[in-house]
């Protein structure tokens, strides 16, 4: 009783105390925000990789190609047996987009990336990053009327629309320029030959006539020519004049209202850019092209000796994974649109060839396993070509082992903070004890057994460690909750960026906060506590009762 | 046998009449009463900078049970050593000391802490009191300690009252929840007697309790000890120099450079 009576009362009335509980306190909390910090980057950009990777890749090296994946992806259930959920086959091959931007050809380079609709999202994460909630559900690369993500601003269907009626303005202004230039030339002519004949041929001009009374355009007048250049021409597949048109003028088979291209799907980085508003002073997201855009991609064929193959495409979503890398190089395109414009498809048997195989596991398999058995498989047969299996994990390797050497320096690191702190509580407990020599000699006399004193202390730690903790928990807690509102007010005291979200993944600062990593926390402070009380009170313990009682 | 005489007589300083009274008390307790405490040949050196300082040399002493025996000696004729000795806070290097028809130097640690708890009350020159506890804390700490956690919390209310009635006849009644630093001395040293008393001992050890004290509180600080001596039938052995209140005792033993004269 009096070691609890005593220990509490040591901890209420010494300010030295105080301290300790301080360093314990700050200690626990800057552990607790430090690895929930870094474990919510952790785990996040872990999740980001392993849902865009597949669990494991078996692809063809370079631009290499595996023939056959029917017969691979058989031998690959095979192998793996239940083990394998979903397998989806991939496409992958360097080429260039080029788009217009303000009048200018802008040319990117893009990984572009054939995928299956049925299979792909089976395998890895990718409907969650597309900007348009209807594609979220269920993927596919038309162009969708609505569903766009507000950030996108003006996109879909309607933006379509709206861009080729302009462009079909323009065009009916520059037609209707024409018209007129020539129908001066055609009066200066006929004056001419007027003038020489001396009589009125009263002919009518070859073209319409559009009254043209001033050089500013007649909207109605607009209007008109465009109805006319977009009247309907007579599509019977009987009419052979119609036929004729149609071979003369192939864009009258595609009309951007109506049609667009093969979809294509891009990594958000390649249209966006951060552009200073001069008006706000903050930087602001310019879309280059948006959904509803036309972009040419080129890109090397398949087989034995590549030529450019050219192909144009509808943009119909962005994807936006976070993930800069990704972002800024992916292109994503059916499958079999990639394969047919490449030449991947084997004329005689018709079966297409694909550069790499994704596999997804069922939760918590064993992937090296996997990879070995699937590997040794492969290898074991001459039959086929060496292939680069690899896990998740291998893939992003040189990503991963930097943040687990991250984690470990930082741990060292604070983990010699709270050795400071241990060695805080051991001075200021021998400050203590000795302090306390004279009410240690009167315990003594009164009969207090050694454990007794000892265990006043050691009670003493504990209390320290116990409140310090508690206290550290609740402030790293806090902390870890308000990280994001903490950073943004650090930023606004130094002018400094914290958290930069475009060198991350990440919008703002992860965190996740695991009762076992608090719990692990707690003990280890509680016990450097008790462990730096241990030496105090062993010296408390052995003091002899007399010269304690002495002791001025 | 009356032991209220000694006690009353405090301000008569006749020495004559102190010698009668010591050897009368001799004599007559040698017959009539059971020896408390008896000491055989006990030696104690401290040792200083390797330098062996005797203390005690060989010191033979038989204190009876019940009354007041002053140990009375110059300074360092090692007269709070042999009272440590006597409260068993020390060992002797050589020698026995029985208490109670008992040996009591050579017991295992754990049995000299219940005695020192249960059986021996002590009271020390500069009070000893906590300074984190008030009045009341302080008597009741010999309990706590005795007793484990939950045993003194069953018996907190007996514990309390008890305290509390000491304290009243110490005559601190008001000053219970007073911390030590906010007591005279007079009053700390009469906290002292109350937790001293508060297990019930047989035997009071008390090492020059006045010796801090000005005149009219060492006054009052006897008065009060002898008072509660008396009431409780406990031994009491007190270590002074001052003649005045050895004349007090009903035996007087007189340590020379460490033997008792």
């Amino acid at each position: 009783m009096y070691k609890l009576l005593l220990s509490l009362r040591y901890l209420r009335t010494r300010f030295i105390a105080l301290a300790s509980v301080v360093s314990v306190t700050l200690g626990v909390a800057t552990l607790i925000v430090v690895n929930s910090v870094m474990n919510g980057f952790a785990t996040e950009m872990k999740s980001r990789l392993h849902g865009i990777l597949a669990d494991i890749e078996m692809s063809s090296p370079g631009l290499g190609e595996i023939p056959d994946p029917e017969m691979h992806l058989s031998e690959l259930q095979e192998i793996c047996g239940d083990e394998l959920e979903n397998m989806t086959c991939l496409v992958r091959v360097p080429g260039l987009i080029t788009f217009e931007f303000r009048g200018r050809q802008w040319t990117q380079q893009v990984m572009l990336l054939g995928v299956d609709e049925r299979t792909f999202s089976n395998v890895c994460e990718f409907q969650p990053f597309l900007q348009n909630s209807h594609k979220q559900k269920t993927l596919d690369f038309s162009l969708a009327d609505s569903g766009y993500s507000d950030r996108l601003g003006d996109c879909g269907w309607s933006y379509r629309r709206d861009k080729e009626s302009n462009r079909r303005q323009v065009e009916a202004i520059l037609e209707m320029e024409r018209r007129r230039n020539s129908y001066d030339a055609m009066l200066g002519q006929e004056k001419a030959e007027d003038h020489s004949a001396g009589a009125s041929t009263g002919t009518e001009p070859a073209v319409n006539f559009i009254p043209l009374p001033s050089a500013a355009p007649d909207i109605n007048a607009i209007v008109s020519v465009q109805q006319e250049l977009e009247s309907p021409m007579p599509i019977t597949p009987f009419d052979p004049a119609s036929r004729h048109r149609r071979q003369l003028s192939p864009s009258e088979m595609f009309n951007p209202n109506r049609d667009q291209y093969p979809g294509i799907i891009l990594g958000i980085g390649l249209a966006n850019r951060y552009v200073l508003n001069p008006e706000t002073g903050e930087k602001e997201e310019l879309f280059l092209i948006r959904p509803g855009d036309d972009v040419s991609i080129t890109l090397p064929s398949a087989g034995d000796n590549p030529q450019p193959v050219i192909d144009n495409c509808t943009l119909v979503d962005f994807y936006a994974s976070n993930m800069h890398e990704y972002d800024q190089t992916f292109a994503f395109m059916p499958l079999e649109r990639l394969q047919r414009i490449r030449g991947m498809i084997d004329p005689v048997t018709g079966s297409a060839s694909v550069s790499s195989i994704h596999m997804r596991f069922r939760e918590g398999a064993n992937l090296e396993e996997l990879r070995n058995k699937i590997e040794s498989h492969f290898a074991a047969s001459y039959l086929y070509f060496p292939y680069v299996i690899q896990t998740w994990q291998d893939t992003q390797r040189p990503l991963l082992s930097a943040v687990d050497i991250e984690l470990t320096i930082l741990n060292i690191l604070l983990f010699m903070i709270i050795a400071v702190a241990g060695f805080g509580i051991l001075a200021t407990f021998f400050m203590i004890v000795v302090e306390k020599t004279r009410d240690i000699g009167i315990l003594k006399a009164l009969g207090a057994p050694s454990t007794g004193v000892m265990s006043i202390f050691l009670s003493y730690g504990l209390s320290l460690g116990a409140v310090g903790t508690g206290a550290g928990i609740v402030i790293g807690l806090i902390f870890v909750r308000q990280i994001n509102g903490i950073a943004d007010g650090i930023q606004w005291l130094t002018g400094r960026e914290v958290f930069d979200p475009t060198m991350y993944f990440f919008k703002e600062i992860p965190t996740i906060v695991s009762p076992g990593m608090v719990c692990w926390v707690a003990f280890g402070a509680m016990t450097i506590a008790v462990m730096a009380s241990v030496l105090p009170a062993l010296r408390a313990a052995r003091m002899h009762p007399v010269e304690a009682l002495r002791y001025e | 046998m009356s032991t209220s005489e000694p006690f009353s007589m405090l301000k008569h300083e006749n020495p004559t009449h102190v010698k009668a009274i010591r050897s009368g008390a001799r004599a007559g307790l040698r017959v009539a009463r059971p020896i408390a405490i008896r000491t055989i040949d006990v030696h104690k050196s401290y040792r200083r900078k390797g330098i062996e300082v005797p203390v005690l040399k060989g010191v033979d002493l038989e204190i009876p049970d019940g009354g007041f025996t002053a140990i009375v000696g110059k300074s360092g004729s090692g007269k709070t050593t042999l009272l440590h000795l006597l409260g068993t806070l020390d060992v002797p290097d050589a020698g026995e000391v029985w208490y109670d028809n008992q040996r009591i130097d050579n017991l295992p640690a754990r049995k000299k802490d219940r005695l020192r708890n249960q059986s021996i009350g002590m009271i020390f020159q500069f009070y000893h009191l906590l300074p984190e506890l008030t009045a009341l804390e302080n008597v009741l700490v010999p309990q706590m300690v005795g007793h484990g956690m939950f045993s003194y919390f069953r018996n907190r209310k007996k514990f309390s009252d008890r305290a509390r009635e000491l304290l009243d006849r110490v005559g601190l009644s008001h000053r219970l929840s007073h911390r030590p630093g906010q007591m005279s001395g007079g009053e700390m040293q009469r906290t002292a007697i109350a937790r001293s008393l508060i297990t019930s001992p047989a035997l009071l050890l008390a090492d020059e309790p006045t010796g801090n004290l000005d005149e009219e509180n060492s006054q009052i600080v006897l008065d009060t000890l002898f008072r509660l001596c008396r009431e409780d039938g406990i031994t009491l052995v007190m270590v002074t120099h001052d003649d005045r209140i050895a004349s007090q005792a009903d035996r007087c033993v007189n340590l020379v450079n460490g033997r008792v004269e």
